[in-house]
């Protein structure tokens, strides 16, 4: 039971942080090297405000949410606009801006525990007699939102639809009127956004720290791997097929081998379909 | 009055004069400044100096001399352990620098590397903090000629080992425990520091309940904890300085395992923010700080002297592990160089080799072969390390018993699971 409890909080977890990555990647088909580092950054600002500020707790969770977003829609227009297109250059712009995001955090001061921020409430509830965290419940709950506010969100209004449409088909989105770039800003925003959310749900399980950064990034990015960059049933998927994966190995063979799991799966998955497990990508199933 | 006044005035503008003019003698100081071994030392070793030139510097055979501090980050302790970067951070502070001493770097793997770097150089290095392998000292006694310019002036692993042992022994002498889950970082000092207390205990009739490594960076501690708990373990054994620990600490009270943490080294536990950090999670949590002096405690006159003198520059206690072995650095150094009356680093040694001063974590000497600095449960006889507990926001010595506050405690849910008594 600890296993079906922890693994589906870890796949719920793994969801929550992937969302933003894989938005941003199915509208703009840019790779979102950023997003470990937005995460970071969302939970820095957020103690900044709190503890130098001493703004309101919700407030600064707003406020840092916003400036993340924000950050997100200035790194696509002033940086990311100007190499789209090109893959290679896509991902090292992004991965620079991303080091030089968390180096300067570093360069800050943002080590050790000191850096945390306070949990929304704090309990223990019994789940089949598997204590849990009321942080951890709440995170699964945020998720599930989130999930469901996307999808309505992309099924039922105007602007999702068009990045649905940007997503399955740019070009004939393009002579439908709808704007290709305007449409990769707000999914890269959007992207930025839920990247802020996962921080915040997530962060007050621990401390705010640098390596995390490249942790969130790697783990997001083996999530939409496997389950097929753009697709959002595949991201979902992934997340439970990693999360569990992850879970039964920490707990039956040895914790230092989460990460290995993650990676396994990312290359077992371009081995026997490198397309992912949803995955519409057929041109490089094709070519593989 | 006016001429007595004159002439003070005229006195102190010489010997600063004759102070600033004077060449200053460089510590070079190459370690990790990100983590809490790096940065906790940096402190001690800038009070000390502070100090020392504000008492007039040291004298080299009649000659006032300053110290200057210069400090290189070496982020050798980053996953991955990028030794070859540390060596190059070493080498930079001896020839850019012009270090007339080296302190540092903290991992193992880089302390080791640096041994022959730094004695090719023949410069007098010192650690103060982290690398708490033996093989360090070890190395030094199988090749003195070589790595002779080498000396540790804290603990290491193996004295924190017996520590363990006798801490925990005492608890399965008073209260019948023995039953002991343990939980490590994936690094060389905290796997093999696992390792071996395990196996004495194991000798001394404990049950080792589980062994369970993870690497830095972990967020979610659960299995291990669940699985302590599941296995009816009694002691929670932690080893590690990952910040990450502090989730531990947080689960581990949250989910009322009925099991006391030990952190024989918890780098996050040691600081006095830490209480703030967990909002009290961490109560009952007992932590190795490796020497006295980095907790307030009466170990010898100078240690309460140096945590007031640490919290009034610093605005808090002394923070953990380097603190005080950090300010006893520049503090031996000028002994020695007091004593040798020359910055010869072959005369240095041999004065090095001498020292025999009570310091602010006890008696100072080394092993004359592995320049290990000796270590005792008496203050007076040699340096004396230091475990304390959390209790009600403060950090309360329970170790050893020359030194202690005050008594280990336990949480009334593992007293109530357990039905703990003193025998």
């Amino acid at each position: 039971m600890n296993v079906i409890v922890y693994g589906l909080i870890n796949s719920l977890l793994l969801v929550l942080i992937a969302m933003g990555f894989a938005l941003a990647y199915s509208v703009s088909r840019v790779p979102n090297f950023t997003h470990g580092a937005l995460y970071v950054l969302t939970g820095y600002l957020t103690w900044i405000f709190l503890n130098g500020l001493g703004l309101s707790y919700w407030f600064c969770i707003l406020l840092s949410i916003f400036c993340v977003t924000a950050i997100g829609w200035f790194i696509y227009q002033l940086v990311v606009i100007r190499v789209r297109g090109m893959p290679t250059s896509e991902i090292i712009v992004t991965f620079a801006i991303s080091l030089a995001i968390l180096e300067l955090l570093r360069w800050r001061g943002l080590r050790g525990a000191t850096y945390v921020l306070p949990v929304f409430h704090r309990s223990t509830i019994l789940i089949y007699g598997v204590p849990v965290d009321s942080q951890r419940i709440m995170a699964m709950l945020i998720t599930a939102v989130i999930v469901l506010a996307l999808w309505l969100f992309t099924h039922h209004t105007k602007v999702g639809l068009g990045l649905r449409a940007i997503a399955q088909n740019e070009r004939a989105a393009l002579l439908l009127g709808i704007d290709s770039d305007g449409a990769a800003t707000l999914a890269l925003s959007l992207g930025s956004a839920l990247a802020a959310l996962a921080a915040i749900t997530i962060l007050p399980l621990g401390n705010i720290n640098v390596a995390t950064g490249y942790d969130v990034l790697v783990s997001a990015i083996a999530v939409c791997i496997c389950g097929g960059l753009g697709s959002w049933t595949g991201t979902i998927l992934a997340g439970f097929v990693i999360g569990f994966a992850q879970m039964i190995v920490v707990y039956f063979i040895a914790p230092h081998l989460a990460m290995v799991v993650a990676l396994a799966a990312v290359i077992l998955i371009l081995i026997f379909k490198p397309s992912g497990l949803f995955g519409r990508q057929k041109e490089l199933e094709e070519r593989v | 009055m006016k001429k007595i006044l004159a002439l003070i005035i005229l006195l102190s503008l010489v010997l600063g004069v004759g102070m600033a003019g004077a060449k200053p003698i460089v510590i070079g100081v190459a370690i990790d400044t990100q983590i809490l071994d790096g940065f906790a030392t940096i402190r001690g070793i800038n009070l000390a100096v502070e100090e020392i030139n504000a008492a007039g510097g040291i004298n080299v055979k009649g000659e006032k001399r300053p110290f200057k501090v210069e400090i290189m980050d070496t982020r050798d302790c980053e996953p991955g352990v990028p030794v070859s970067e540390a060596l190059l951070v070493v080498e930079k502070t001896i020839l850019d620098k012009g270090a007339d001493f080296i302190i540092g770097p903290n991992r193992s793997e880089a302390a080791l590397a640096s041994l022959g770097l730094v004695s090719n150089y023949k410069k007098i290095q010192l650690l103060t903090s982290g690398a708490l392998s033996p093989k360090f000292h070890e190395t030094i006694a199988e090749n003195y000629n070589k790595y002779k310019y080498a000396f540790r002036i804290t603990g290491e692993s193996r004295f924190m080992v017996n520590e363990a042992m006798d801490l925990l022994g005492g608890l399965n002498g008073k209260y019948g425990i023995n039953r002991m889950f343990v939980l490590v970082q994936d690094v060389a000092f905290a796997r093999a520091g696992g390792e071996i207390v395990s196996e004495n205990l194991k000798k001394k009739g404990w049950e080792i309940l589980g062994y369970e490594r993870y690497p830095t960076g972990t967020s979610d501690f659960s299995a291990g904890l669940l699985k302590a708990r599941d296995a009816k373990a009694q002691i929670l054994f932690v080893m590690g300085d990952m910040a990450d620990f502090s989730i531990l600490i947080n689960q581990w009270n949250d989910m009322k395992i009925p099991a006391l943490p030990f952190g024989n080294y918890l780098g996050p536990a040691m600081e006095p923010k830490f209480w703030q950090v967990t909002k009290g999670r961490a109560a009952y949590t007992i932590v190795n700080l490796v020497n006295a002096g980095n907790a307030p405690s009466n170990a010898t006159p100078w240690t309460m002297k140096f945590c007031k003198a640490y919290e009034k520059k610093y605005g808090t206690e002394p923070e953990g592990y380097g603190t005080s072995s950090g300010y006893m650095a520049p503090y031996i150094i000028k002994d020695a160089v007091e004593r040798a009356g020359t910055l010869d680093p072959d005369a240095l040694v041999t004065a090095m080799e001498k020292t025999n001063l009570v310091g602010v974590y006890g008696r100072v000497r080394f092993d004359q072969k592995s320049h290990q600095i000796i270590p005792s449960l008496d203050p007076a006889e040699g340096a004396v390390g230091t475990i304390f507990q959390w209790q009600d926001g403060k950090r309360v010595v329970v170790y050893p018993p020359k030194i202690a506050m005050g008594e280990i405690k336990f949480p009334q849910w593992m007293t109530e699971y357990w039905k703990l008594k003193k025998k």
